[in-house]
């Protein structure tokens, strides 16, 4: 359990301190804690107390054994703990409150409700509220013995043993919910460490670089990182497939336009032949002498093209004029159907056997008897 | 690639031999447990920042949440004088306590927007072990008790030189920024790139001509996480309070406050509600109860009578 080096062991021996005595004696002080830790806050508070500087002492005792601790530490320490002691007194006449680690201030989270956040509540709904300020605890002293106690001397290590890099200048975050600017404040602060930082390495002659050929485990796995990958090729393959679909529907809604237009066009060229062909017949109409040499004129297209139409409108039936003749158009309408005094004596179709129903048919007197027969 | 990591780690042991007279040397092992009822979220971000940690110790749950004395017992059995703790609350809060082992001090976090590695997708990536250079806001140098947040997370999220299983290179940065009270944690890659063929337009900086041609920049590597201080005790998991944070709000206190805003609602609708009748029964509308109107003569049941 005690794994020490033998020169700390042999100081160990030679001093007398027996470690399991000193874990006992810790464990039994844990329990006397715990007891006490039911017992009534105020007389915790003394006892924890006391108990604190017996810790204090202890741990001196054991770094003393360890032989790490050095003069420059434990001064400060006796100073020191007249801050703590009149600190403590204060803030525990002010409130008794219990230093037992969590389940104490915990269970008092649930009733404390600083002021300043009941500001923007109604009237009406602070009403049911127990308002609890929470009392500022900043024991500057203790703070800074308990610093010091465990502080590493910076200054005086190399750079490479601690590597930690503190900005020149604090930095300055207007809007904490402004996540682009607070995230570039933290890339700034971080880029501007590593710049310092390479210069020193390079300085100690410390490896920062690492060779192309070195190859170890990452802290992600190369499937971890197979699956960042893959999310950024579907994001990019989900962007380039949105992209493409605009592009198509704006396509086809362009597509649509230019079929309407390409329609319009035809319409209109069709119309210009015709106007064309219009034009022609009206000349052809003016000067019929010259029909032969016309058609040499003119393009074979266009005689073919009106070819077709002429022969049609000249064989087609006049319709307008049938049905004039039929139901009349224009003159006197009425009795047309009736009989007049020349229709009247209008005999041609008369014919006195048909009137008097016998038809040619009838066979002679002789072939008749012969039927009979 | 065995001979390199050797030739680099003899140099660093003959280096290592100088500073022995007198300074303490930076000598750090973390234990690293949770609480029992932490999510799997929780859960991740403990693995992530254990992976970071390569002179952490990893250990199972802790049974209790009211006994922590007792993870002094077990840094001692580790061999360890830091003690990351995550302790989850309701399963759903995360506090994380940080002590130097035997005798404190020990700092109480209460964690919030914590994002693991895996759930990020950054692309940053950096070897496992590889020791981190740390970056810290001068703000942290302000106040003592800041001053004593930056000294446990120098202790705990640096990686001492010749740890078990650091690496030689340096490929990454942990930045630790204080803003709004809290402190913003990330984790970044250094990406070395060939520096692009214009040395007019660069000629100016005379450090990056030390830097051997080469433009730094940074990939987000994750975790992220936002820390905000509760409490600070003089001994480990013990002792008495030597700081607490009077801005802190438990997420407890912000539910509660929450449903009593709603409580508050329904009271102020019941309250409305009997002015109502009050009101109603003034002007005598009131079947029952209220004020009486006296008889009017013109009344019909008056007139009819």
């Amino acid at each position: 359990m005690v794994t020490k080096s033998k020169l700390k062991m042999a100081l160990v021996a030679e001093q007398g301190v027996d470690f399991k005595k000193l874990n006992q004696k810790k464990q039994q002080k844990l329990a006397r804690k715990e007891k006490k830790g039911k017992s009534a806050a105020e007389g915790e508070w003394e006892d924890v107390e006391a108990e604190g500087e017996e810790d204090d002492g202890e741990s001196a005792d054991e770094e003393e054994v360890e032989g790490e601790s050095d003069d420059e530490a434990e001064k400060p320490k006796e100073i020191d703990f007249a801050g703590i002691d009149e600190s403590d007194s204060e803030s525990s006449d002010d409130e008794g409150e219990g230093i037992e680690g969590d389940g104490a201030s915990d269970d008092e989270d649930d009733e404390d409700i600083p002021m300043s956040d009941l500001e923007d509540l109604d009237d009406e709904e602070k009403e049911d509220m127990i308002p609890h300020q929470r009392l500022t605890i900043n024991n500057t002293a203790a703070l800074t013995a308990a610093l010091k106690r465990i502080a590493l001397p910076i200054s005086k290590l190399p750079f490479s043993e601690h590597q930690s890099i503190t900005t020149s200048e604090p930095v300055k975050i207007e809007d904490v919910s402004d996540d682009l600017n607070r995230e570039l404040a933290f890339y700034a602060q971080s880029l501007s460490a590593v710049q310092e930082a390479r210069g020193l390495f390079k300085k100690e002659g410390v490896p920062f670089t690492r060779p192309t050929d070195y190859f170890a485990e990452m802290v992600k796995a190369d499937e971890h990182m197979a699956k960042i990958k893959a999310k950024l090729i579907d994001e990019a393959a989900g962007k380039k497939a949105s992209a493409d679909a605009r592009k198509q529907r704006d396509l086809k809604k362009f597509g649509k336009q230019v079929q309407v237009a390409k329609l319009q066009e035809r319409q209109k060229e069709t119309k210009q032949t015709m106007d064309k062909i219009k034009l022609l017949k009206r000349k052809r109409q003016g000067a019929d002498t010259d029909t032969t040499n016309e058609a040499d004129l003119f393009d074979v297209a266009l005689e073919e093209e009106t070819k077709p139409s002429r022969g049609d409108r000249e064989n087609r039936p006049n319709k307008r004029a049938k049905k004039d003749a039929k139901f009349g158009h224009g003159g006197k309408k009425r009795f047309g159907k009736s009989g007049d005094a020349a229709s009247t004596g209008d005999i041609r179709g008369f014919s006195s056997r048909k009137m008097k129903g016998q038809t040619k048919t009838r066979p002679g007197k002789a072939r008749r008897a012969g039927a009979r027969k | 690639m065995a001979s390199v990591y050797k030739s680099l780690s003899k140099t660093a042991g003959q280096k290592d031999e100088a500073p022995t007279n007198g300074i303490k040397k930076n000598k750090q092992r973390v234990l690293i447990l949770s609480s029992r009822g932490i999510t799997y979220r929780h859960r991740h971000l403990l693995n992530d920042l254990a992976s970071l940690l390569p002179h952490g110790r990893k250990d199972a749950k802790l049974d209790t949440k009211s006994k922590l004395y007792q993870l002094n017992e077990l840094a001692e059995l580790y061999n360890c004088n830091n003690v990351f703790f995550f302790e989850a609350r309701k399963g759903k809060d995360l506090y994380l306590w940080m002590s130097k082992a035997p005798n404190g001090p020990t700092v109480k976090f209460h964690m919030q927007n914590l994002h693991t590695m895996e759930e990020l997708h950054f692309t940053g990536n950096c070897l496992k072990g590889s020791r981190p250079i740390l970056s810290f806001d001068a703000t942290f140098d302000s106040e003592p008790h800041l001053r004593l947040l930056k000294e446990l997370f120098l202790h705990i999220f640096g990686v001492p030189k010749g740890a078990r299983k650091s690496k030689p290179f340096i490929d990454h940065v942990m930045g630790f920024t204080l803003a709004d009270g809290k402190v913003w944690i990330r984790n970044y890659q250094i990406s070395e790139t060939e520096k692009a063929l214009n040395p007019a337009a660069e000629e100016g900086s005379a450090k990056k001509e030390k830097n051997k041609e080469t433009e730094v920049s940074l990939v987000e590597i994750g975790p992220r996480f936002v820390l905000t201080p509760i409490v600070i005790q003089e001994g480990s998991f013990g002792g008495p309070i030597i700081y607490e944070n009077k801005e802190f709000v438990s997420p407890n206190q912000v539910r509660s406050e929450i449903r009593l805003k709603k409580a508050g609602r329904y009271n102020a609708r019941a309250e409305q509600g009997i002015e109502r009748l009050a009101k109603k029964g003034e002007l005598g509308l009131r079947s029952t109860g209220g004020r009486v109107m006296p008889k009017d003569a013109l009344d019909t049941a008056e007139l009819f009578a």
